[in-house]
């Protein structure tokens, strides 16, 4: 195994210019799109309190992060396990996993306040929130078996089968679930594929709010995993 | 590939006998499944729950088998771990042959709860079913998935602390696709309707966790 290397000091501590650049950039883009969300996009019709229909532009992007997370988590620890148990694998979907944690909670409950102003009741059991829901507690069953696992190769190891498998099973809830409830998302205005009936400048906030959205979470993720392995490795 | 057999059924014949000399599955298994049973079934009679619970039913049935499940396959692994025969496994049976042999034993204790169960559950709370074929087919089928479910799950729990209740933690989550199919199709069987495109899902559900399970089984198994 070869020893890691640590960067010589440079004479400018910090991001370097290309990271500043893009750190820059996302923070402008990020203002940009609350900006809008705000003041630009018109309020969504179609929803009985058009005043809270902007919590979309903040709701939509973060679940979509939280799929992107545990797909990410599911993709790092795949390659964990096929690619030489590489230490920064494992450190990289667990980290992904923290975040998407944090992301989940955040659609949960911008969601939950939002179904309750929109259709009166904090929780229904619509497919999407019970995929959140599901999301929400395997994360949370992969930080508990983390936690639960003191030599660190073992518990790379099962951690990363442990999310290849929720990765497999996963899909079976995208056919299930719609089919046993209604759904109180309303597809084509709401879908972030963007079917006609949805306001061009909508679109363009939601779009570019989960490309933002999206941008924000690798950024966090990156300095999360360099934070790790700077302060000793897996320290969960 | 016969010597692969003969590995595979030598775990599962070595699991049977060591059940047979505690008897454990007997005892205590059974005991907690007709435990539960009967304390769901005092919920529906004597507190008079009432027949709203028709459709509640099926779901219950599920819940018994889900905990029955839950408290007794871990003891496959687990109980590897305990008696330090683990490592003595690792060296006479290759991964694969472990795997599959712990899954038909898994499956084969799950068979037997089912059957003891499930007909104890329709007699107390005096349920119908319209489609038996239906309902030993979803038991079946839903049994596969539920021991092949837990026998991953044990492999990677009997290497943790806190094993009984990070089993249940740990499998829920990975349950949930089949708990909601074979509830619908139960719900079918007694309602006698048509599967429909769940026993197909099942189905693939029970394949895939099958597959997965045993192309991830080598890296949990060995260190």
């Amino acid at each position: 195994m070869t020893t890691p290397t640590i960067p010589p000091p440079s004479s400018h501590p910090g991001l370097s210019p290309a990271a500043a650049v893009g750190a820059a950039s996302l923070w402008l883009w990020m203002a940009a799109v609350i900006w809008a969300a705000f003041l630009w996009a018109p309020p969504a019709s179609g929803f009985k309190n058009v005043y809270s229909s902007r919590i979309l532009f903040f709701h939509v992007p973060m679940a979509w992060v939280s799929l992107v997370a545990f797909l990410a988590a599911g993709a790092w620890s795949v390659a964990y396990l096929t690619r030489g148990r590489r230490r920064r694998h494992d450190r990289a979907a667990a980290v992904a996993v923290e975040l998407g944690l944090v992301f989940c909670l955040l659609a949960t409950l911008s969601g939950s306040i939002w179904s309750r102003l929109e259709w009166g009741a904090f929780w229904n059991w619509d497919p999407r929130q019970t995929s959140i829901v599901l999301a929400l507690v395997f994360y949370a069953a992969y930080l508990a078996l983390r936690s639960a696992v003191e030599d660190e190769p073992t518990r790379s190891r099962l951690a990363a089968a442990y999310a290849v498998l929720g990765l497999v099973v996963a899909p079976f809830l995208f056919f299930v679930l719609p089919r046993l409830t209604f759904s109180l998302h309303p597809q084509p205005v709401v879908n972030a594929e963007g079917e006609i009936g949805m306001d061009p400048r909508i679109l363009v906030v939601l779009l570019a709010g989960s490309a933002g959205f999206t941008a924000l979470f690798f950024w966090i993720h990156s300095l999360a995993c360099r934070v790790r392995r700077l302060t000793g490795g897996n320290a969960d | 590939m016969w010597r692969w057999l003969a590995e595979a059924t030598a775990v599962l014949a070595k699991d049977w006998r060591s059940e047979a000399r505690t008897r454990y599955a007997l005892n205590t298994l059974a005991l907690f499944a007709v435990t539960t049973l009967v304390l769901v079934s005092v919920g529906l009679g004597p507190l008079g729950v009432s027949a709203a619970g028709a459709q509640v039913l099926p779901f219950l049935l599920w819940i018994v088998l889900l905990f029955a499940t839950a408290a007794g396959l871990p003891r496959a692994f687990v109980q590897e771990e305990e008696t330090h025969t683990a490592t003595a496994l690792r060296l006479a049976a290759r991964p694969s042959a472990v795997f599959w042999g712990k899954l038909a034993y898994s499956l084969s204790l799950t068979l037997a709860l089912e059957a003891l169960v499930a007909p104890l559950f329709l007699a107390m709370v005096q349920l119908e079913v319209a489609s038996p074929g239906l309902l030993v087919a979803t038991l079946a089928a839903g049994g596969f998935g539920l021991a092949a479910t837990s026998t991953v799950i044990a492999a990677i729990i009997a290497q943790a602390r806190a094993r009984s209740t990070l089993f249940s933690v740990l499998s829920f989550p990975i349950l949930v696709p089949l708990l909601l199919l074979v509830v619908e199709l139960t719900r079918d069987a007694v309602a006698g309707e048509a599967a429909g495109p769940a026993l197909r899902q099942l189905l693939l559900y029970d394949g895939s966790v099958a597959v997965a399970g045993s192309m991830l089984f080598p890296a949990i198994w060995n260190p």
